[in-house]
């Protein structure tokens, strides 16, 4: 049953939306997340798995670094696999190093360990590497992975726990408005009063947006990536996440269960669609053989495609919609909100709770598109 | 003669090394097929340790002439092969697959995918007026009928009514054999339909497309049914009447079709018995016992269980086809002119389970209303009127015995997933197959849930009341075949 009144209600019950609903339920308040289908069912469940700090500001390096505290914490308690295998990105002209240099010293200058290594150095790490022609690689063995959907479901069964309700199969019809106040919210399955809502949908986040009648311009589009996935093979023969951006923007590791997964830039939208393409096939491969030849010779057992919610600038629109008490919104997270959902959590806890926080929320104002001032483009991959 | 060889071969004669025993194998025989023949049963060993053979469900890997991971099913034997065991995830550090050569590219009015009776239809129906390509994944054309030995009604003799079929193919037909279609992409004027040849990509373009993709063995439910030495029913009949080599000599049977096994055992003279309660099988590298639900025990060297084919699903949702649960299985959803939609037409055993020549029938009957579509004359309606005379089959839907069964030993999914972690995620609560197959691993395989999927339904169905018609299943996703990932690299 649909409870009759609550506190916060959190819109989106996907890596973001419960990691939020956990934050505030651990602070003693009362919140209710409303999601359409299952927990974790959207772009979370389609997700790459990634975690990483290295970024190319200082605001996603920050929050990342805290991130991945979190991620270390939660996974010890809460016994979900966070494994600290490292990011990996393969470099192949001067061009690249130097950004990359200059990358690793705003990581360095705020806490995270990243090197530029050797190509020797970087076979050290993952043997099958053809690294013939690469330069250099950018390095920081603290990045990792994690499972989405097991530790999006340990953060749920966690929220639950500290009393948290989390409605799956109930869908946001419309919001209930009395001058400029929210009131409640219409469901499918019947109204629920509250005065306080998150908008944590993501790719659907301009459907809610308009359903609450936001006049502010957030620009969130839905794009449709691809990833991929191989026959199992020994575990621990790709430990970490490996990037390369001159092959394609692609983006490959091994999960926990053996198999190769990842994916590339191919990218197709703005669309709802999620049908994987032959093109995209023909492209993860051509890219993912050039990096590691050894999978030349491995199946693949399958493709499935899902959301990036884009904004301009690759950033996510996180903050306080003034014009309606009261609306946050934590969306448009670009392909890389699975990682920052523990630090993006903590945020908007903080700015329900204390009305401030000391991460640089600031970075992603939701108020910037109509500004024009966007950032300088999030470091995206794949 | 080899222990098992049911006739003498003719063929040539070579040596093979397996597990640096030399044995005999016979030009142009599967490996699978040659080391059975020689009594070997157990080929490779899963990632959680349980021995396989090549005959169920799961992938068969192996080590050959020093290479990893080379599939066993789709290798042929030649003189001074050496073959070994290997568990299922090592592979080849350094590559040696050869994929040189550019992408083919043929271009044809009608893409027929499937060689079995429906597919031979469609394209004689076609073939005067319009050019086709047959895809058939199997190196052979006549699908379940070409396996078969007995009679069948309406063709009489298999592989003769086969052979009749096959000459009438015209030069307006290119054959592409041991050919698997990865999937069916919509381009807008036509259709991409990428389909691999050992190593080879060609890109088959077509105006229309006819999935008569078939049916799939039920896989049966009982403990250690992965293990060597047991047999699905289609790959028994196949050792037997394409090979010639018995699956044992003395063998258990069981399943609702049994029947149509014992017909071809006693064809050949195996001896056998039938068990209708199979509870388990037993034995050190392969099947040396049976024991039934009454705890009764048959000494036997091979089970083969028939219980019945149901349409293979992943062709019709790749392509985007919608299911709906009808008489026992999952069925596309078709229009008047049996089209999943606009320009993919549907024949034969994946539409519906029935007799091979209605699916022969209903091959002609889509050819017939392609050619309309062309422009071409033609009478579907003939076809029509036939195939109401073949009621399709009705499946029971199984029942498993939980509580009789030691759950960890029943697999129902070939990649180590046992019926107990699906039921210990059911008895949780969850009840979506999406979420199922994320916390078992269950229709993440090889087999991208061909033969488990229909189980994982019947295991919520059974432990939740809900009704079958009631149960999403997940859809296919491209490549609906696995396929190297050097062949798609092409440039």
């Amino acid at each position: 049953m649909l409870p009759e009144r609550a506190e916060i209600v959190v819109i989106g019950g996907g890596i973001v939306g419960v990691t939020i609903a956990h934050e505030l339920a651990r602070r003693g308040e009362d919140v209710v997340v409303l999601e359409k289908r299952f927990i974790g069912s959207g772009s979370t469940f389609r997700c790459g798995t990634g975690i990483r700090q290295q970024f190319n500001d200082e605001a996603n390096v920050k929050v990342m670094k805290r991130s991945v505290e979190l991620w270390k914490k939660y996974s010890e308690e809460y016994n979900f696999s966070f494994e600290q295998t490292g990011y990996l990105f393969l470099l192949y002209d001067d061009k690249e190093v130097e950004e990359f240099k200059r990358n690793i010293k705003i990581q360095n200058k705020f806490g995270v360990p990243t090197r530029l290594i050797t190509p020797e150095e970087a076979k050290e790490i993952v043997p099958l590497l053809d690294i013939s022609e690469v330069i250099a690689a950018s390095w920081n063995p603290t990045d990792g992975k994690a499972d989405p959907f097991a530790s999006t479901t340990a953060f749920a069964l966690k929220a639950k726990e500290y009393g948290a309700k989390l409605l799956e199969y109930t869908e946001v019809k419309g919001f209930i408005i009395e001058d400029g106040e929210i009131k409640g919210i219409k469901t499918n399955r019947g109204v629920i009063k509250t005065g306080i809502v998150v908008n944590a949908t993501n790719a659907w986040a301009k459907l809610i947006n308009a359903m609450a009648g936001i006049k502010v311009h957030i620009p969130i589009e839905p794009y449709k990536h691809q990833a991929v996935i191989t026959q199992p093979i020994k575990r621990g023969t790709i430990r970490p996440m490996i990037i390369s951006f001159k092959y394609g923007h692609a983006y490959l590791t091994q999960t926990s269960h053996g198999g190769i997964i990842g994916g590339v830039g191919y990218e197709i939208g703005p669309t709802y669609d999620l049908t994987p393409t032959y093109e995209f096939l023909r492209e993860v491969s051509y890219y993912f053989t050039k990096i590691i030849p050894a999978l030349k010779d491995l199946l693949i057992l399958r493709t499935w495609a899902g959301y990036y919610a884009k904004t301009p600038d690759s950033n996510p629109a996180i903050g306080k919609i003034n014009e309606l008490s009261d609306y946050y919104i934590a969306a448009g997270f670009s392909g890389h909100g699975f990682m920052m959902a523990p630090a993006v959590a903590e945020m908007v806890a903080d700015l329900i709770t204390k009305g401030k926080t000391d991460l640089p929320v600031d970075w992603y104002d939701p108020y910037r598109f109509e500004r024009g001032e966007l950032r300088s483009t999030a470091l995206q991959m794949g | 003669m080899r222990p098992l060889d049911l006739t003498e071969k003719k063929g040539k004669r070579v040596r093979i090394f397996f597990e640096g025993r030399e044995l005999e194998g016979y030009e142009g025989e599967k490996l699978t097929v040659s080391l059975l023949a020689n009594g070997i049963y157990w080929l490779t060993t899963s990632t959680e340790g349980r021995k396989r053979g090549a005959f169920t469900f799961g992938p068969v890997p192996m080590v050959v002439n020093g290479v990893k991971n080379v599939d066993a099913r789709k290798t042929k034997v030649q003189d001074g092969m050496k073959v070994e065991r290997q568990v299922y995830g090592e592979f080849q550090e350094e590559p040696v697959g050869n994929y040189s050569g550019s992408v083919k590219e043929v271009v044809v009015d009608v893409a027929v995918i499937g060689g079995g009776p429906a597919g031979l239809g469609a394209t004689l129906e076609l073939q005067d007026s319009l050019m086709i390509a047959l895809i058939e994944e199997k190196g052979w054309l006549g699908g379940d009928l070409w396996i078969r030995g007995v009679e069948v009604e309406g063709f009489g003799d298999p592989k003769r009514a086969v052979g009749d079929l096959v000459d009438k193919l015209n030069e307006n037909v290119k054959v592409f054999l041991g050919s698997s279609a990865l999937g069916v992409f919509e381009k807008g004027e036509y259709f991409l339909i990428p389909v691999v040849k050992s190593n080879e990509l060609i890109e088959i373009l077509a105006k229309r497309v006819v999935l008569a993709t078939g049916a799939v063995e039920s896989i049966m439910l009982f403990e250690n049914n992965d293990m060597p030495g047991v047999f699905r029913r289609d790959f028994a009949l196949e050792v037997m009447n394409v090979w010639e080599v018995a699956p044992g000599w003395n063998v258990a049977v069981t399943g609702s079709r049994a029947e149509e096994v014992i017909e071809e055992l006693e064809r050949w003279g195996i001896d056998y018995v039938h068990i209708p309660n199979v509870k388990r099988v037993e034995g050190e590298e392969k099947v040396e016992k049976v024991v039934d639900m009454n705890g009764n025990e048959y000494k036997v060297d091979a089970l083969v269980f028939a219980d019945g084919r149901r349409p293979d699903i992943n062709p019709i949702t790749q392509a985007g086809g919608r299911l709906f649960f009808r008489r026992g299985y999952f069925r596309p959803v078709i229009d008047q002119q049996h089209r999943i939609k606009h320009g993919i037409y549907v024949a034969g055993s994946a539409v519906s389970i029935k007799p091979p020549y209605a699916n022969y029938i209903e091959g002609r009957l889509v050819g017939a209303y392609i050619l309309k579509e062309f422009g071409f004359e033609s009478e579907p309606c003939v076809y029509e009127e036939k195939l109401k005379e073949y009621e399709p089959e009705a499946l029971q839907i199984p029942k498993i015995p939980f509580d009789k069964f030691n759950l960890e030993d029943v697999q129902i999914c070939g990649c180590d997933v046992s019926l107990k972690k699906v039921d210990d995620v059911v008895r949780r609560g969850i009840t979506d197959l999406q979420i199922i197959k994320r916390l078992t691993h269950l229709a993440m395989g090889f087999c991208q849930g061909r033969y488990c999927l229909f189980n994982g339904a019947v295991v919520v169905a059974q432990r939740t009341g809900k009704k079958l018609s009631e149960i999403d299943l997940p859809v296919a996703r491209s490549p609906i075949k696995n396929v190297r990932m050097g062949v798609l690299a092409r440039r």
